[in-house]
């Protein structure tokens, strides 16, 4: 500042001096004219200059060069680098805010930030899509506006966050969302949207599942001790008494099935994955579960076995245990004079265990829900031949391990088709 | 000069708190039909006490928000897009009410439904089908109110034809179900009764995007037939 005034002076003295001289020398006005000659091309060189920044402050930017002689060089030049650096910065700074924002997007949870007015302030496209809000439009909308839920509005009214909020998502019937209100930076809050749909389900298939278990044990139990009291209370004929023992005895037969299956169940959940190098002996094990098959059937049932795609490796009771559910099903749930067919075969590089019936088949709603644990689709039916309604659960679990999965093709009236697809990992060349 | 600037700040958050009511209003009446559908449609019906319960609060709600726009309008004299504003809202307010009304005689059919046993009539489910739609409708509409979305609306505005062709369909196919069992007749009438106040909602909510499109553009297109 102080060495630019100072140069300007000097270029003004400098001209003063053969302008003195002159004067001196020749005459005033001469000494004069030359003075103001100077003083004009010192003007003139200042106005270029001031025009030249004038352009350049109009769009100011490190690519234009911005260029002077003396006393405005330096000046330029501080400005260029001044700006140079401020583009450097801002550079950095967006930078920084990109990464903070693509922070935010990888994160899994839904975040918003409100202000103290509870108004959006960004959020991620996680939250969008759970709360319905666009960015673009909501930025400083009040997020009470949007997400209207009674349940919500009142939390957000009533400022105690130290317990997260269960919402039901209005745009997604199904979905659960937990919501964490978290102060931070003065007035500011972080909402945190979490879908807890998938744990909320398991929470109830839990709930359900030891309501089940309770429910199956206590049926037979009370059949047990109502038939306990009638024994020990009248007097009974020998061979009324031997009915009800056989009862009873049927009663504690299918207890002791289901806590079997139930146990079954447990192992396959807790035990090493089956072993990748145990050979099972398909033809062996299939002629066994066919004569079981016969067996349970008493001739009411036509059985046949094709079987022709080698041997399988794997964990041998597991994958009986699993072939022999689909089989003994087949007989109970086939009329007397059905036609049961047990498949072996390869389907290109992989290979397909079935089971096919001509019984009366299921009706399609029940198919996806065959496996869950306790399900029936026929309640009397089911009981009266036996069942546990864990077999196709044990199938399921057990034939998953072996990377198989199990396919239900039936209608009712047509007949059922069970089947799982080995890999080619789990085969013999 | 810094008096004047308070006073239109302080008269920004009057009408903030204005909409941020009417919204929240909304929200309780989407909550309400909700419940009401969903009272119908599991046959849990003891919801339905709430539901009736719950019209009290929205009715609530609307005599303060009537009180609130009274008071705009005294005070600040409110002009051009905030007169509209002011104006709009309170004729949404009327809708979102008689909305609220229309859930409650939802609940209360499906209570009767319910109670005589229903279900004898098939393809009821339609019924929840509509009405989703109707409950979407009213949702976007509040959506369009917030952001003054006027193509939202506009979308809103031409559903509620596909809402009232349903309606109509519902009503067909229950009459044929009473004409060939006398018995399913009084079941059916209830089942009509909550697919008209369905069919209500819908209406409802297209005077609410016809309100957000006059706010946001000052277009009256009520009674403009088909196009809007």
């Amino acid at each position: 500042m102080k060495s630019a005034r100072l140069r300007s002076l000097a270029v003004t003295v400098v001209g003063a001096v053969p302008a003195t001289v002159l004067g001196v020398l020749v005459a005033p006005a001469w000494g004069w004219a030359l003075f103001a000659v100077v003083l004009l091309l010192q003007l003139l060189s200042g106005l270029r200059h001031l025009a030249r920044l004038d352009e350049w402050s109009r769009h100011p930017s490190p690519a234009q060069t911005l260029e002077g002689a003396g006393v405005w060089d330096d000046i330029f030049a501080r400005l260029h680098r001044h700006e140079r650096e401020l583009r450097a910065l801002i550079a950095r700074r967006d930078l920084d805010l990109r990464q903070v924002a693509a922070a935010g997007q990888a994160i899994v949870d839904g975040i918003v930030t409100l202000d103290a007015d509870d108004r959006i302030g960004w959020c991620n496209r996680t939250a969008e899509r759970q709360l319905g809000l666009d960015l673009r439009s909501d930025r400083s909308q009040p997020i009470a506006n949007l997400v209207r839920q009674p349940a919500f509005v009142a939390y957000l009214a009533a400022g105690d966050f130290s317990r997260p909020l269960r919402l039901n998502a209005v745009r997604n019937e199904e979905q659960v969302l937990s919501i964490h209100i978290l102060p931070y930076a003065g007035g500011e809050r972080l909402m945190q949207v979490r879908d807890v749909t998938q744990s909320e389900r398991l929470d109830r298939m839990r709930r359900d599942f030891v309501a089940n278990v309770s429910h199956e044990l206590r049926t037979p139990l009370t059949v047990l001790s109502g038939f306990l009291e009638t024994v020990r209370e009248l007097p009974l004929e020998p061979d009324e008494r031997d009915r009800y023992l056989a009862l009873m005895a049927e009663q504690s037969d299918r207890m002791q099935r289901i806590v079997q299956d139930l146990l079954t169940l447990s192992t396959l959940e807790s035990s090493p994955p089956p072993p990748e190098n145990a050979r099972v002996g398909m033809a062996d094990l299939l002629d066994k579960l066919r004569r079981d098959a016969e067996a349970l059937s008493a001739g009411r049932h036509e059985i046949t076995l094709a079987a022709d795609a080698g041997d399988l490796f794997g964990a041998e009771p597991e994958l009986a245990s699993a072939f022999g559910n689909l089989l003994s099903n087949a007989v109970r749930y086939t009329p007397a004079g059905g036609h049961i067919a047990i498949a072996w075969k390869r389907i290109g590089s992989s290979a397909e265990f079935s089971v096919a019936d001509d019984g009366p088949g299921i009706a399609p709603e029940h198919i996806p829900r065959l496996t869950e644990r306790f399900y029936r689709a026929d309640l009397g039916r089911s009981r009266e031949t036996g069942g546990t309604g864990l077999g196709l659960a044990i199938v399921k679990h057990a034939l998953s391990r072996h990377q198989a999965r199990l396919d239900v093709a039936s209608a009712p009236g047509r007949g059922s088709r069970f089947s799982a697809l080995f890999p080619p990992a789990r085969l013999t060349a | 000069m810094s008096e004047s600037v308070h006073v239109s700040r302080q008269f920004d958050e009057d009408l903030g708190v204005l909409r941020t009511h009417v919204l929240e209003m909304g929200g309780l009446v989407e909550a309400q039909v909700s419940a009401a559908i969903e009272a119908y449609a599991s046959g849990e019906i003891i919801t339905v006490k709430d539901i009736v319960e719950g019209d009290h609060r929205v009715n609530k709600f609307e005599k303060v928000i009537d009180d609130e726009t009274i008071h705009v309008v005294a005070r600040r004299q409110p002009t051009a897009s905030d007169l509209r504003l002011v104006m709009g809202v309170n004729k949404i307010v009327t809708d979102l009410e008689r909305i609220g009304d229309e859930a409650k005689k939802i609940a209360k059919g499906a209570r009767r439904v319910h109670e005589q046993g229903m279900l004898n009539v098939p393809r009821a489910t339609d019924v929840r089908h509509v009405a989703e739609e109707a409950v979407a409708m009213l949702r976007q509409a509040l959506d369009s109110f917030a952001r003054l979305d006027v193509a939202l609306a506009d979308a809103v505005i031409h559903a509620d034809a596909k809402v009232d062709a349903e309606f109509k369909a519902i009503v067909r196919q229950l009459i044929t179900y009473m004409m060939e069992d006398p018995r399913t007749i009084s079941t059916a009438i209830d089942i009509v009764w909550i697919g008209r106040s369905i069919e209500r909602i819908g209406d409802h909510a297209k005077n609410i995007a016809e309100h957000v499109i006059y706010i946001a553009e000052g277009r009256d297109i009520r009674h403009t037939g088909k196009e809007a």
